[in-house]
């Protein structure tokens, strides 16, 4: 536990998790009163086999979109103790729920609700224990399996991809078939097969019945438990080193890649030059990062698109279809780039202290290297967008690349002093992060409306003065504004790391304990 | 900055963590030329002391001259003119150690194309050529000692500041390592390495310090330090004293 929550950033950690599992916990509480009403039995027995798709969907699916699938035994670093693997296997299992905490919550609500309600009896809300165990169960399996896939270095990328893919094609479905949206919602209504494990659980919860569900939710339990515990075995007899020798991958290559890198130097002097340099090139050959710059771009084109471009989108997504797209593709690499841009450099990160510069001039390297992977990013949404005809005047450019700037412009602010007060060693070899997705997705939403609220202020004018004009001064304004605070964040960053370097290199050269990523 | 002050000069050094001192009252020099060997037992304080010799650790109190030059007041200045092997690794994992090298000559000030010329021939004198295309964390343990090396030297410091730069690396490239260094010193170099190789400090160095918990106990050239001890280890082990002893837990 100590490795999976460092003593370094306690403070933040706790307050984030506080206020995420806060919201959580209030949810489950909603939870609880609406099914324990016996008023609410006919809306429940609709709903309750939608709700727990919609769990078993969070629990599976968004850790693996997230790239953070919460904490797990580094087997590695434990398979030459004499520890008995079935021991590995439960504690394996035991630690899927930190990827889990949210819907384990929801579900004791429901199971509470379930208990309380006079309507229904009190020993159903047992259902929600097996269905616990089936997806921690399965989320092993699934996590393992994913993890030796992405091992392999040629297919790693191609592997997200056809998983992102998968997590878009009901959008596409939708978009193109109508009927197909029908289908798609009978998953999610009373009308759910009881085959499926979550309407067992949803007929076994309602006491409907109660043998069938039961034996059914046994049998996919079992099945889960089969398959995680098969795909234990292999990973624990899984050769990472050789999966990843032998291949080209990663290596660095002459030629036009070669002239990319070499960008900063026709443009900066050194070592300004030589910093971007260094950072462009670590960042591309990095997994973590390659993967988090490929969901950047094909999750949000392959998600919004099918709505822009179908049913439901509304005008405002068809119209402001690339900056949503840009913002998002910023609020994925932005974690890699802005929240903890020392994190990849691990020890390493002591030559900036050891060197001949000031540490200035290496916090803003790092953030002009982050202002070009997100042109390039903005830049590719933007020829695909291009490419498949979707009206892309010289408006709607400038705003996408104007909001993106500006709210990189506040996300840098905070970006750089957070890299120095909360800096973490992070692999960047391994593609997910070790926290819960939970822990990102409060970032999201909690610091971010921060940070786009000087965004928020540009189209509001818009709205008022019904002018683009009032929409660009506005955000020109807070252009201004930033650049002052980023010079203000930038002194104040570059005097805590001087004042805390020791404290900083020691986080960032703390080695992963047994349970890691 | 003037060349008769000595490489380096520590005065009553202190650093205080918590209730502990882990350098306590520190003073040594070390003359301009010389092949100084820092040695102590585990935990003695040799690493924090060369954290702070390096600029990465603000004593708590004392003074510390680099080349004659103030730290941390001119630590621009002074970090211009040193190298450095610390005992953590250094090194950006993805990047070739061609290209480690050549980022260091760059950060240090080289023109781009001398820095690459330079670290293609750095490469080669520590016999790294055949892994120009591999990257960092590809690399073993020696060879990763190697870069760090190459790297402290393509700027030509005047003064090397080392962290058990000997660790986990085979004979051969110890060798070549000694070698290249001892040409330094031969060229004017000051060089400051801490080492539990004792058998490599014996063979290298022109003066001892050793330390033990935050305090110097001894210091002076090798035949001073060896005494009537016939090796360096001898010495050490008499100035250190002798903990556990040589007896063994029943159980064991």
């Amino acid at each position: 536990m100590r490795n999976f929550y460092p003593r370094a950033g306690a403070g933040w950690t706790a307050l984030i998790g506080s206020l995420w599992y806060g919201f959580w916990l209030v949810a489950a509480v909603a939870g609880c009163r609406l099914v324990a009403d016996p008023a609410n039995l006919g809306l429940v027995k609709s709903a309750l086999p939608g709700a727990m798709l919609i769990i078993f969907l969070y629990w599976q699916v968004v850790p693996l979109l997230m790239a953070a699938t919460g904490a797990s035994l580094d087997l590695r670093k434990l398979q030459c103790y004499p520890i008995p693997p079935s021991q590995l296997f439960a504690i394996e299992v035991v630690l899927r729920v930190t990827a889990g905490v949210e819907m384990i919550l929801i579900l004791c609500g429901v199971a509470l609700g379930i208990a309380l309600n006079p309507a229904l009896a009190a020993g159903d809300a047992l259902a929600v224990t097996p269905y616990i165990l089936f997806n921690l169960l399965l989320a092993v399996g699934l996590r393992d399996l994913l993890m030796r896939l992405l091992a392999h270095k040629r297919i790693r990328e191609a592997v997200f991809f056809l998983l992102i893919m998968a997590a878009a094609v009901p959008r596409f479905l939708i978009a193109r078939e109508p009927s197909a949206a029908s289908q798609l919602a009978r998953f999610f209504t009373s009308d759910s097969w009881i085959g499926w494990p979550w309407g067992a659980a949803a007929s076994l919860a309602l006491g409907l019945h109660v043998w069938n569900a039961a034996g059914i939710l046994a049998g996919w339990t079992l099945a889960a438990a089969v398959f995680s515990r098969w795909q234990f075995a292999q990973t624990l007899s899984f050769d990472r080193e050789s999966a990843q020798a032998g291949d080209g991958g990663a290596k660095p290559r002459q030629g036009m890649l070669e002239s990319f890198y070499r960008i900063p130097s026709t443009l900066f002097p050194d070592p300004m030059a030589v910093l971007i340099e260094k950072e462009i090139r670590f960042l591309v050959r990095s997994p973590r990062f390659r993967l988090v710059f490929l969901m950047g771009f094909t999750f949000g084109v392959v998600t919004l698109l099918p709505i822009s471009l179908g049913r439901g989108g509304g005008v405002f997504l068809g119209t402001n279809y690339l900056t949503l797209v840009s913002v998002y593709a910023l609020l994925l690499l932005s974690e890699v780039c802005f929240w903890n841009s020392f994190g990849f450099d691990r020890s390493a990160a002591q030559i900036y202290f050891l060197a001949p510069l000031p540490f200035w001039r290496v916090l803003v390297a790092k953030n002009i290297s982050a202002l070009f992977f997100i042109a390039l990013e903005i830049g590719a949404v933007t020829t695909v967008c291009a490419l498949l005809g979707m009206p892309l005047g010289l408006v709607r450019l400038s705003e996408a690349f104007a909001v993106a700037g500006v709210v990189t412009i506040f996300l840098l602010c905070a970006g750089n002093l957070m890299s120095i007060h909360q800096a973490r060693g992070v692999n960047p070899s391994t593609q997910f992060r070790s926290n819960a997705a939970g822990r990102v997705q409060a970032m999201l939403f909690i610091i971010y409306p921060v940070a786009f609220f000087p965004a928020a202020l540009a189209y509001l004018a818009r709205w008022a003065f019904d002018q683009e004009l009032a929409f660009f001064a506005v955000l020109a304004f807070d252009a201004v504004a930033g650049i002052v605070l980023y010079r203000i964040a930038l002194d104040s960053a570059v005097q805590a790391a001087e004042r805390l370097k020791e404290t900083m290199i020691a986080a960032l050269s703390a080695a992963d304990g047994p349970i890691t990523s | 900055m003037s060349e008769a002050s000595p490489a380096i000069q520590v005065q009553n050094l202190r650093k205080i963590y918590g209730d502990k001192a882990a350098v306590d009252g520190l003073t040594f020099t070390v003359p301009r030329g010389c092949f100084f060997g820092f040695l102590g037992p585990n935990g003695a304080g040799k690493t924090t002391t060369i954290k702070m010799l390096m600029g990465l650790a603000p004593p708590t109190s004392g003074s510390i001259q680099l080349l004659g030059l103030p730290m941390p007041d001119r630590a621009l200045d002074i970090k211009q003119l040193i190298g450095l092997v610390p005992d953590e690794s250094l090194l950006f994992d993805h990047l070739t150690g061609g290209e480690f090298i050549e980022f260091v000559g760059r950060i240090y000030g080289l023109d781009r194309s001398v820095a690459r010329e330079r670290a293609l021939e750095l490469m080669e004198l520590f016999e790294l050529e055949g892994n120009q295309r591999k990257l960092i964390a590809e690399y073993s343990k020696g060879m990763r000692k190697r870069v760090a090396m190459a790297a402290a030297l393509i700027h030509r410091p005047q003064l090397y500041l080392m962290d058990e730069p000997f660790e986990g690396v085979d004979a051969v490239g110890a060798r070549l390592m000694k070698e290249i260094l001892l040409e330094q010193v031969r060229h004017g170099a000051t060089i400051f390495l801490t080492s539990h190789v004792l058998e490599v400090v014996e063979r290298l160095c022109d003066r001892v310090a050793i330390i033990n918990e935050g305090k110097l106990v001894q210091e002076g050239s090798m035949a001073e330090l060896r005494g009537a001890s016939d090796t360096l280890e001898d010495a050490f082990v008499r100035a250190v004293g002798v903990g556990r002893g040589t007896e063994t837990l029943d159980w064991l």
